[in-house]
């Protein structure tokens, strides 16, 4: 048995300690938006936020994670409110949008740490895969998220 | 517009449905198509379903793969309906012989989504508005004439009296569908043409947009699968008895050059296939290895005449890479088969291949099977295969059970249906003007039409081979391929079909060497000759308004004339193809150490009219996105029969970092053209050509990856 934390909500679930936490994820607790996409943390499909740092959930066990909060992309906001979540939308960032649930958690956390981010900073900060190609519209979203984060506060 | 071209059969007929609601759908079959939403309540018509409380559900006939076409086929619709664009979803059809875009495939690919889709969708929207401003009209009491449909409603202009869409459809429904709807003149057009925000943009910033990996069923199982890592080899062995003690490990499954292993949970299947250790051995091409390869692509190129070398002579060879498509979302397929009926939920590029192939396997009747395509993580031509819908159909079949079949990260990239690798050779001779006189094109590669199609391999015929010139043959033509917009007399062409076994398929854009080749090779033409490298590419292109306008106003909006520091350059590249063109104009830097940096890309396309330009602009960057990285990075590797990389940490593809300022621009004509992947094209060629500019090196085989510049 295991308890985690997920969106605010405990779950406890019966699973091995060595399950990783992405398939904790989508196969137990029915969260499908955080996706597989590679399995050795090089693509980042599967980020979640665990402490508020992204996590890259196909290389942590849920032994591992023990009692942090974990933020999956559907904890982010109950409406799409999220400042990074709007500015994908009038950015209109997603095509496939297979890889785009990591793609915003990476953001979410990249402006956590940088209010402000540089292109430079959105280089080293954003290291998730897309094949689609919408790399120039996620930088142009976290360009206006920060901006938008700024009106809030 | 009037259109009398309507050939219908039974193909509009429109019936009522439980609850109520226009349908316009077929007589003898409604396919219970996938929907996101709740929807339950009913039959879904084949392209338009109105519900009473007005929303407006659309089925499109293609596979959403990010390419936008779900918002382009609502958009077209909706145009022609005058719906209230606020209440409209998309879904796309299960297979159905009236979604086939010609006469045999139902499939998204080829770059034709909306050709092909237009004309039919219109007169879909425009007949349906013409039923519904009838029944609107009835129920008014007033003349139809006097009404007009406007936002779902239809107005009774005198009166200003009004009924909703959801009101009347039920009654409308009871209406036969008009011979010859009244299409609308492209300037009355409100939706078709603007850049309205995707339709499937709000559930992909939330994860709830749903793709056949998240689907689960009641008592639904989990496999992987394990296929030989050496095309063609065999199992020679596993360990049955560790896997099934393995926990929720259920069972142990034969599948088509592999096994498979069904589990409760996707870990315990990962986990079981790694106790049932399975050891392959053997395969046909033991033996093969990339260099194994290029050695018999050079034995091809070699054996071809040589022309007498002087010296205003070029012998010119260049070579493309194997590419992986390596799309995010890994092959996976969703199967639950039972004795009289198979569904699966699967991110596919042609649901007739996959209805194709579930006939074959269950033999069950036509109407029992149901083909749902949820949203696709990305497509890129490998969706056209369908080797996970083989193992998954097969897997339930055996276990009686609904089956999710998810490939690894690792059979997805070494089991792919790859872009081929390539080499040409180009023997061109001058005149005394440094304009080519003759054009020797010799081309080897393997070719996945003979792969697929064994009339073309035993003809040694592909007609898209000849993408590989700057042709002047009758053949392309006759195929509609385009014509080069070169203007060179004397050209030859000779291809070798040197396929050494690996399965190949169709890449974005289908296949990229053509456009590195022919650009590479008139960008040494002209510094050989001494001229600048636009304009002569423009004195060969001679008389064509079309193209020549491109050209300048790519030239003026990468300032192509202007002159830059040491280090830098720029290249330039053009593309003409399904009636498209495009050009770019790459700006790059080589440091004195020969660190490349991609600094722009312009781009200039001309795809006649646009539905919604922001997503051909979004489609043109993935393009040329997707150009940089297998320019830059990407080389599938063979050794030993197999495969040598298996994931993104040895296949690397393009990251935020690698992708510079893009800047495209789309130019509106009154061609019939298509082809909205376009973009990747001219990416490798406008880069290799800057890199000559920047430093003298011509790079003549790709990726450029570490090869020395300076």
């Amino acid at each position: 048995m295991v308890t985690l934390k997920i969106n605010s909500k405990e779950h406890t679930l019966n699973i091995e300690s060595d399950t990783p936490l992405l398939w904790a994820i989508r196969d137990t607790v029915n969260l499908t938006g955080t996706k597989y996409g590679c399995g050795i943390q090089q693509c980042g499909a599967c980020t979640v936020l665990i402490a508020k740092r992204p996590v890259r959930s196909c290389g942590i066990t849920v032994g591992e994670v023990g009692d942090k909060d974990i933020t999956t992309i559907e904890g982010l906001s109950p409406d799409s409110s999220h400042p990074v979540q709007k500015a994908w939308v009038a950015e209109q960032v997603p095509q496939c949008g297979y890889c785009q649930s990591g793609q915003i958690m990476a953001a979410v956390s990249l402006l956590e740490r940088k209010p402000n981010p540089t292109d430079k900073d959105i280089d080293r900060g954003m290291l998730n895969l897309c094949r689609c190609g919408t790399y120039t519209r996620v930088r142009k979203a976290i360009h206006r998220a920060s901006e938008l984060m700024k009106e809030v506060s | 517009m009037k259109n009398t071209n309507m050939n219908r059969r039974t193909f509009l007929k429109v019936t009522t449905v439980a609850g109520g609601g226009l349908l316009v759908g077929c007589s003898f079959s409604s396919p219970n198509s996938f929907s996101s939403s709740n929807e339950k309540d009913g039959d879904l018509g084949l392209f338009v379903r109105i519900k009473n409380n007005d929303q407006i559900q659309i089925i499109s006939p293609n596979s959403e793969l990010g390419q936008g076409i779900h918002t382009a086929h609502a958009m077209i619709i909706c145009e022609e309906m005058e719906a209230d664009w606020k209440k409209v979803s998309v879904t796309t059809g299960s297979y159905h012989p009236d979604y086939k875009k010609n006469m045999f495939v139902q499939s998204t690919g080829g770059s034709n989504g909306v050709s092909a889709w237009k004309q039919k969708l219109s007169e879909i929207g425009a007949g349906i508005k013409e039923m519904l401003i009838e029944a609107g009209a009835e129920q008014m009491r007033v003349p139809k004439k006097e009404c007009i449909a406007l936002n779902s409603f239809v107005i009774h202009k005198p009166s200003k009296n009004s009924v909703r869409f959801g009101q009347i459809a039920k009654n409308a429904s009871k209406l036969s569908f008009p011979n010859s709807p009244t299409l609308k003149n492209s300037s009355e057009y409100k939706l078709v043409g603007k850049s309205i925000f995707r339709v499937d943009v709000p559930q992909k910033v939330n994860g709830k947009a749903l793709f056949a990996g998240d689907i689960k069923l009641p008592g639904m199982m989990y496999a992987q699968v394990a296929q030989s890592p050496v095309f063609g080899g065999d199992l020679k062995s596993f360990d049955k008895k560790s896997a099934l003690k393995s926990p929720g490990v259920e069972a142990v499954i034969a599948i088509p050059n592999g096994i498979a292993i069904v589990a409760d949970t996707t870990w315990h299947a990962m986990k079981g296939l790694k106790a049932l250790n399975p050891i392959f051995g053997g395969g046909i091409n033991e033996s093969l290895s990339s260099k194994t390869i290029d050695k018999n692509f050079n034995e091809a190129l070699n054996s071809i005449k040589e022309f007498s070398k002087d010296n205003m002579m070029l012998d010119l060879e260049y070579s493309m890479p194997f590419l992986s498509h390596a799309a995010i979302e890994s092959t996976n397929c969703t199967a639950n088969v039972t004795s009289n009926s198979c569904e699966i939920w699967v991110p596919t590029q042609s649901q007739s291949i996959c209805f194709d192939k579930i006939l074959e396997i269950t033999g069950l009747s036509e109407e029992n099977i149901t083909i749902h395509t949820p949203y696709v993580g990305g497509g890129f031509g490998r969706r056209i295969e369908v080797d996970e819908v083989v193992h998954a159909v097969m897997i339930s079949k055996e276990m009686n059970k609904p089956v999710q079949v998810l490939w690894s990260r690792e059979e997805d990239i070494q089991h792919d249906h790859y872009h081929s690798g390539s080499k040409a050779r180009y023997q061109i001779k001058l005149d005394a003007k440094g304009l080519p006189k003759q054009w020797d094109n010799q081309v080897v590669k393997p070719d996945f039409m003979a792969q697929n199609y064994k009339i073309l391999d035993a003809l040694n015929f592909n007609p898209f081979n000849y993408l590989f010139t700057p042709n002047d043959s009758f053949i392309p033509g006759m195929i509609g391929l385009q014509k080069s917009p070169y203007n060179i007399d004397n050209v030859s062409f000779d291809y070798t079909n040197v396929d050494s076994g690996v399965p190949i398929g169709a890449w974005r854009s289908v296949f990229i060497g053509n456009a590195f080749y022919i650009e590479s090779a008139i960008d040494e033409v002209a510094h050989f000759a001494k001229q600048e490298p636009l304009e002569y590419r423009k004195k060969l292109i001679g008389d064509n308004p079309r193209i020549l306008k491109i050209l300048d106003l790519l030239a003026k909006q990468s300032n192509w004339s202007k002159p830059l520091p040491p280090g830098h350059g720029k290249g330039i590249a053009l593309f003409h193809e399904l009636d498209a063109v495009t050009a770019q104009v790459a700006t790059v830097s080589v440091s004195p150490k020969g660190k490349l940096k991609i600094l722009k890309i312009d781009c200039i396309i001309d795809l006649g009219n646009y539905v919604n330009p922001s997503i051909v602009k979004s489609q043109i960057e993935g393009g040329i996105v997707m150009g940089i990285s297998s320019a830059l990075k990407e080389n599938i590797i063979f050794e030993k029969g197999k495969v040598s990389q298996s994931n993104f940490d040895d296949y690397k593809i393009a990251k935020m970092k690698d992708i510079p300022e893009i800047e495209i621009n789309l130019i509106e004509s009154d061609a019939d053209a298509k082809g909205v992947d376009m973009g990747v094209f001219p990416v490798a060629p406008s880069i290799t050509n800057a890199i000559f500019a920047a430093t003298g090196k011509r790079i003549r085989h790709l990726p450029i990856g570490k090869q020395k510049l300076v």
